[in-house]
């Protein structure tokens, strides 16, 4: 295997007749940051606790910078690891839940006075230092765990939904600051996330998984214009892709945004409803082929009777039972 | 405003001087019941103590209550079988407690193990707590019978002479320990188990992530986060050893020679044996000031113990 970064092989994990990961393989380059997306029970968190040790593997193998950690214990992984829950030691300030790590390292009492006062000041804590965990706030609960992960200068950093407890407003302006301090250091980083916003907006590619697969994985761009499948093209965009009824054993996906209103051919549309979003609206349309969701500008007043059509090009095609993409 | 609002919060109420006495006599409403009860099984008979520790009131006087003033107590003072028993009482609270802990401890972090047979494991733990202190302590005397229990049988048939376990003062001591011991540490277990429980496993996890020993996780994180729990068990345990009268009663009576007496079967023994209960409520009343001093000392300990860590 080369150096650097992290590969997982054919990943497999069994609990009892129970398949949680199926053959997963990938590869994240030491300075990219590699999003698993997908719904609740899809695998993703297995994994993180995979590459973490925290779970054995059924087979497959694990390399970390060149290692082969598929049986090492978790405490000599050296991966440092963000937990939904932040996992910070209630009885320990700021500080103590960032020297425990160092102590049980062995590391020098000035050695890990210089490293927490470095990591204090890049993740702007150090009035916080010592305040106990349940006087600080989500987000700064959050940074806490950042810095516990990253103390350890880890060989992976792996994070379990870091923004699940936070509210929505915090979410948009942690995204940039989160990607500023965890890309493109010497080490690769796992997140793990179901909301695809925040897979877009930090990570460099993504991996869609569902039920224990990795459905695709590419970057958000290519996952969003070339689907593999109807999984895929479902899971992402907000509003969701519409799809059509099957004809023939194929179906049609379009994008509400491709969907334009035409004066001649394409499909009779009846109006149902409008969604104002702002700066977009979004129609409601009911045609002979389903429902259609169509995103418009948001002045213009529709017409109850419409014809649509779709921008030529962007219409994806699926095989209606295995939902496998036509090209 | 009306009830509802009351717990809505502050947003809803119209005047926050109003909402708070409001507050505050509902509160002390709804405390009424338990205050009374209180007061009924607890402060009365302590009072009624009090009152009688200061007469004299046994078989001589015709068992009516006379005031003596402070006689009572001045003998209690100078009353060599109740310090005796005093220390005697120490001694077995102290080291059945310390025992009951360390035992109670590693019980509980056994059960906290994943496996199978968990539950089950579980219940069979706890039987010994379920069974009425006079069976168990029955039990006990039988065990260690001279010369027919099965451990004098067993050293009859190594070819040893049977031992007096209950007749010599150093193993009746022990023999008393033993069945505390054996009777609560399920207690102390289950009461740990449930600290154990509240231990978010992600802590653990992170933990483990940090390189740390299964001894380093014990001592870093599980023994700081079960002081609350360890506090509380002491508290229990040694308010209930210190009062210990069945086990004693039952498994010794106090013998041999007065060496296993604790203070409540002296107390016990001045009201029901010499009928002397003006007495006996000194007695009583200077073992709750001792029990009063003993449980400030493990809330001290145990405060201290949280604001050390506090500081590191």
């Amino acid at each position: 295997m080369s150096s650097g970064g992290l590969q997982l092989e054919n990943i497999s994990r069994r609990l009892g007749a129970r398949s949680l990961l199926h053959e997963i393989s990938l590869e994240v380059p030491a300075g990219e940051c590699l999003a698993l997306l997908g719904p609740s029970g899809c695998g993703k968190t297995t994994t993180l606790r995979v590459v973490a040790g925290l779970d054995p593997v059924s087979s497959g193998r694990i390399w970390l910078q060149g290692r082969d950690i598929t049986r090492l214990d978790p405490g000599r992984r050296q991966v440092g690891m963000v937990f939904q829950s932040y996992a910070l030691y209630p009885h320990l300030s700021v500080e103590g839940n960032l020297e425990l790590g160092l102590e049980i390292r062995r590391v020098t009492a000035a050695e890990r006075h210089r490293r927490i006062s470095t990591i204090l000041e890049l993740l702007q804590l150090v009035e916080l230092r010592h305040r106990r965990p349940a006087q600080l706030s989500g987000g700064q609960r959050q940074r806490v765990a950042l810095a516990r992960a990253l103390l350890r200068q880890p060989d992976i950093v792996l994070l379990d939904e870091p923004m699940s407890n936070l509210d929505a407003q915090l979410r948009d302006n942690l995204r940039p600051e989160l990607r500023r301090l965890l890309c493109g250091g010497r080490h690769p980083v796992l997140y793990v996330t179901h909301d695809q916003q925040e897979a877009m907006g930090i990570a460099d590619r993504i991996a869609v998984m569902s039920n224990g697969f990795i459905q695709q994985l590419g970057t958000a761009r290519d996952l969003y214009d070339q689907p593999v499948n109807r999984f895929v093209a479902e899971f992402l965009g907000r509003p969701a892709i519409n799809l059509l009824l099957p004809q023939q054993g194929h179906q049609l996906g379009l994008r509400p945004e491709h969907i334009r209103s035409v004066n001649t051919g394409g499909l009779e549309a009846k109006l149902t409803g409008r969604e104002w979003l702002g700066n977009q609206q979004l129609l409601n349309l009911e045609t002979k082929r389903g429902q259609l969701k169509m995103l418009t500008s948001a002045d213009w007043t529709p017409p109850t009777e419409l014809r649509v059509s779709w921008d030529q090009g962007r219409e994806l095609w699926f095989e209606e039972q295995s939902g496998e993409r036509l090209k | 405003m009306n009830f509802i609002s009351h717990f809505q919060g502050q947003p809803f109420a119209t005047n926050k001087v109003e909402s708070y006495s409001r507050g505050k006599s509902l509160s002390l409403l709804l405390l009424a019941p338990a205050l009374a009860l209180l007061a009924i099984v607890f402060v009365w008979p302590l009072l009624r103590y009090g009152w009688l520790s200061f007469h004299a009131d046994s078989v001589i006087t015709g068992l009516v209550a006379i005031p003596n003033g402070g006689a009572n107590w001045i003998r209690l003072l100078s009353d060599g079988r109740f310090w005796q028993d005093a220390l005697q009482t120490l001694r077995f609270a102290g080291v059945s407690v310390g025992l009951e802990l360390v035992l109670g401890l590693a019980l509980a972090l056994a059960l906290h193990q994943r496996g199978p047979g968990r539950g089950v494991l579980r219940v069979l733990c706890l039987l010994p707590w379920a069974l009425p202190t006079t069976v168990m302590a029955l039990g006990w005397r039988w065990i260690f019978n001279d010369p027919h229990g099965p451990i004098n049988a067993l050293l009859l048939q190594l070819g040893l002479p049977s031992q007096g376990f209950l007749s010599t003062p150093s193993t009746t001591w022990l023999v008393s320990v033993l069945a505390d011991v054996w009777k609560t540490t399920p207690f102390v277990a289950l009461l740990l188990l449930a600290g154990l429980q509240s231990i978010p496993t992600d802590l653990e996890e992170a933990m483990r992530l940090e390189g740390a020993s299964p001894w380093q996780r014990l001592r870093r994180l599980t023994l700081p986060l079960l002081i609350p729990y360890l506090g509380l068990c002491c508290l229990f345990r040694v308010a209930q050893a210190m009062g210990v009268f069945d086990l004693i009663q039952v498994l010794t009576d106090g013998g041999p020679a007065g060496s296993t007496e604790s203070l409540a079967l002296y107390a016990y023994l001045n009201a029901m044996r010499f009928l002397d209960f003006g007495y006996s409520a000194s007695v009583m009343l200077g073992m709750f000031l001792l029990l009063l001093v003993l449980s400030a000392l493990v809330l001290v300990v145990q405060r201290r113990f949280q604001q050390q860590q506090e500081l590191t």
